[in-house]
């Protein structure tokens, strides 16, 4: 397939995914902020920005970092690229450049998305009517990816859209992960009510909550969420059930001479299913995660050397 | 409230009424339907329509208005009916019209026999700015030049069809016809059960099929070349290619190396044999035509001079559907093929031409002038709606350019009835079928019928505020 195709396709579900992720971290810190101490709300409402790597923009353009403020920077700010609405913009921007290779059920899907939100920016979105937003945004996500997966074709088109996405949530899942973690495990030394908040903002964060407590149970250990969330094969958004899925798209998609990218896949795959928690504990969940950070960002370089001509 | 159906004005064609105002016979389910049918529920499904049309996004943009200003063509939920008989004259038509131009073409680039014959004048093919001297000589599999025609056709008040245009660059709207017909289809399925309409869902394999004969290797790549997604065309462009299955490219996505043409792809460079390219002559390779072209091949027109590269339609193609070349098109018919043309022109004035210039110097209130080189319903004069200002202001244009300009008679579109503010009411419309040249000359059975949405309008571009109907060709007529 064409490279550039590969590229927009590769790109569109990398922001539907963003997409998808930012109303849920804003959702959960949002709920945290209400319930968390007023000394530490600021800390809560910065989560998003700390993931999304916005935070000087967020300062340049608002003053105080308030819910309705985040509300309106993270979901419908079109002045930088982070916002629900400009990442849907990309997407939909990506899709037009691949229309010839999406079914119409993912056209529409996308097309809607973005008719819906044009409309929704024009209203605007206070606190009380946010979370409604938020279930729009999972509720778009979902449709595209049934779209996705009910209609298109199993070809490379296909298996680069899907490597977007897992690229997107293996990035997203360590940088929450890292970010919350180390947040929940400060809670630890306070209040326990307010300590399991904040394990279970780190889980719903990744959708993950159920999960725990099917593997688990009730009690919320820290080394067990760091465990679910890593080294777990069937939890949707571990780094090994992301890993799988890269590793596995990159051994699918024709690939000419191009295996690079595929040897750094397959190398960090075998890492992580071979891995274990004690290699987690002893070398440190931060410098585990930055590590993989690199790596994936490593990874992504070369699918685009490989396959999209950059 | 059931509908009130207004008549047509007298002394003009109405697709569903006669001229004693009785209903046509082709047009009587139709008629049924839409005494049956209540305002309000037109009006719910004309919404509705609306937005399907914006969840697809079949839109397009206007050109000196903002870019991504996504704005819908209107959609006319009263489909505009041919009869079988009516159709199979104006397939034979438009089948011996384009075979003769493409005649023309091969002709107007080898052998010069025509303006041999003295049937036109050298100055006229030759110094038209259309006329592109790189394709002399240039053999092109099949001797054909435009594999995608749109012709467009108007109904005079005498009932018969005439040709206003020839389309033979690069002809668009073919995707308003198959989505329009597919909007009828899902709004109303109830009329197709009752009216016998030809199915015109098989234009994107035949498209393929031309696209595909037109290089002679037995399995060739083709592809769509495409300006990108700010033009206006670019939904249809993107719609065809995904119907055909083929790749859908930008000129970034293509580069030439050693007079072929490849295009990047994730295993490496692949070669093309056919282009169907939706990019002007001009833009197609910045190293032979315009410098600035960011939408074009370096090195296109080189490979393509070479052979290793068939485009559809050919370069050089819009000498011949040039204003200027128009009045000739009935003389080609009867050159090349020796048959009397089955379509007739609309009698066309020149400006070139001394007689012809006073004679529309002293009618220009009641003619249309037309720019030879103009599209799109820009740069024209219709003298019976022209102001005193706009009239002088032609006059001194005609006198200043004369060979710029042709004029023709104000013909009376035909009519249909249409779903407007004020109820169902007559508007004016054309019509243009799209004739594909490969192996064998083929068309689906129908076109893009554009309608002038404004009470007396004859200007039925999109650009301009005109919208589309779903066109119905029946199989058989009733008796």
């Amino acid at each position: 397939m064409l490279s550039r195709a590969a590229s927009s396709l590769f790109w569109m579900a990398r922001y539907l995914e963003r997409a998808e992720t930012q109303a849920r971290l804003l959702d959960v810190s949002l709920t945290m902020a209400l319930i968390d101490v007023p000394e530490d709300r600021e800390e809560q409402l910065s989560v998003p920005l700390l993931v999304t790597g916005t935070q000087a923009v967020f300062q340049e353009l608002y003053k105080e970092t308030t819910p309705q403020n985040l509300i309106d920077f993270l979901l419908l700010d079109d002045r930088h690229p982070a916002s629900v609405f400009s990442i849907i913009g990309s997407a939909r921007d990506n899709a037009l450049h691949v229309r010839g290779n999406l079914s119409a059920d993912v056209w529409e899907s996308i097309n809607l998305a973005w008719m819906e939100l044009k409309e929704l920016r024009k209203k605007g979105v206070t606190e009380s009517s946010a979370s409604r937003v938020f279930d729009w945004t999972r509720e778009r996500s979902n449709v595209f990816r049934g779209a996705a997966y009910g209609t298109l074709l199993r070809n490379d088109a296909f298996n680069f859209l899907r490597l977007g996405t897992f690229i997107e949530r293996a990035d997203t899942t360590a940088r929450v992960l890292d970010i919350r973690h180390r947040m929940a495990t400060k809670s630890l030394e306070g209040h326990p009510t307010q300590s399991f908040f904040e394990w279970t903002a780190l889980l719903h964060s990744l959708a993950a909550f159920e999960a725990y407590q099917n593997t688990y149970g009730h009690n919320i250990e820290p080394m067990n969420v760091a465990e679910l969330l890593i080294l777990k094969r069937d939890v949707p958004r571990s780094l090994h059930a992301c890993l799988q899925e890269i590793s596995d798209l990159l051994e699918q998609i024709e690939s000419g001479e191009a295996r690079r990218a595929r040897r750094l896949a397959t190398s960090l795959y075998a890492n992580i299913r071979f891995g274990d928690r004690e290699y987690i504990e002893e070398r440190g969940l931060h410098e585990y995660l930055t590590d993989f950070l690199a790596r994936i960002q490593r990874i992504t370089g070369q699918i685009q050397k490989d396959y999209m001509g950059w | 409230m059931v509908m009130l159906i207004q008549t047509p004005p007298e002394g003009i064609y109405d697709e569903l009424f006669d001229e004693n105002n009785r209903v046509r016979p082709s047009c009587r389910v139709l008629e049924n339907w839409l005494m049956q049918s209540e305002e309000a529920m037109l009006a719910e499904k004309r919404r509705e329509a609306d937005v399907l049309f914006q969840r697809l996004g079949i839109t397009f943009n206007v050109y000196g208005e903002d870019q991504g200003a996504d704005r819908l063509i209107p959609f006319d939920l009263i489909p505009r009916v041919i009869s079988a008989s009516d159709w199979q004259r104006l397939q034979a038509g438009l089948r011996q019209r384009v075979q003769a131009l493409n005649r023309f073409l091969f002709d107007i680039y080898h052998d010069f026999d025509i303006i041999r014959a003295g049937v036109i004048s050298a100055e006229q093919v030759f110094a038209n700015p259309q006329y592109q001297p790189g394709m002399q000589n240039l053999k092109l599999p099949r001797n054909l030049y435009s594999h995608i025609a749109g012709i467009d056709l108007i109904r005079h008040s005498d009932g018969d069809f005439y040709v206003l245009e020839d389309n033979l660059r690069c002809p668009s709207g073919v995707s308003y016809m198959l989505e329009n017909r597919r909007m009828m289809m899902r709004l109303f399925p109830e009329l197709f059960a009752q009216a016998p309409v030809a199915p015109v869902e098989q234009y994107p394999a035949l498209l393929g099929e031309t696209l595909r004969a037109a290089s002679l290797k037995p399995d060739p790549t083709v592809v769509v070349l495409t300006p990108g997604r700010f033009n206006s065309a670019y939904f249809e462009h993107a719609f065809l290619a995904r119907q055909m299955g083929i790749e859908l490219v930008e000129g970034a996505d293509l580069f030439v190396r050693q007079n072929r043409v490849y295009m990047k792809t994730t295993v490496g460079p692949q070669q093309v044999d056919v282009i169907y390219r939706r990019v002007d002559d001009d833009f197609l390779d910045p190293l032979a035509g315009n410098p600035d072209s960011m939408l074009g091949v370096p090195g296109l027109y080189a490979a393509y001079r070479t052979g290793n590269v068939v485009l559809a339609n050919a370069m050089g193609t819009g000498v011949a559907d040039d204003k200027a070349i128009y009045p000739f098109v009935p003389d080609m018919i009867r050159f090349y093929l020796g048959e009397e043309p089955i379509l007739k022109n609309v009698p066309t004035w020149q400006g070139r031409k001394p007689k012809d210039l006073s004679y529309i110097l002293d009618n220009l209130a009641d003619l249309v002038v037309k720019e030879t080189q103009g599209a799109g319903g820009y740069g024209m004069l219709i003298g019976p709606m022209a102001s005193k200002k706009e009239l002088s202001h032609f006059r001194s244009l005609l006198k200043a350019r004369p060979d710029n300009y042709i004029a023709q008679p104000t013909l009376s579109l035909s009519t249909c009835p249409t779903f407007v503010d004020q109820g169902v009411a007559p508007r004016h419309l054309d019509l243009r079928p799209f004739v594909l040249s490969g192996k064998k000359v083929q068309m689906v059975p129908g076109g893009l019928t554009r309608v002038a949405l404004k009470e007396g309008s004859l200007i039925v571009n999109s650009s301009q505020g005109g919208g589309t109907k779903d066109t119905w060709v029946l199989e058989d007529d009733p008796c």
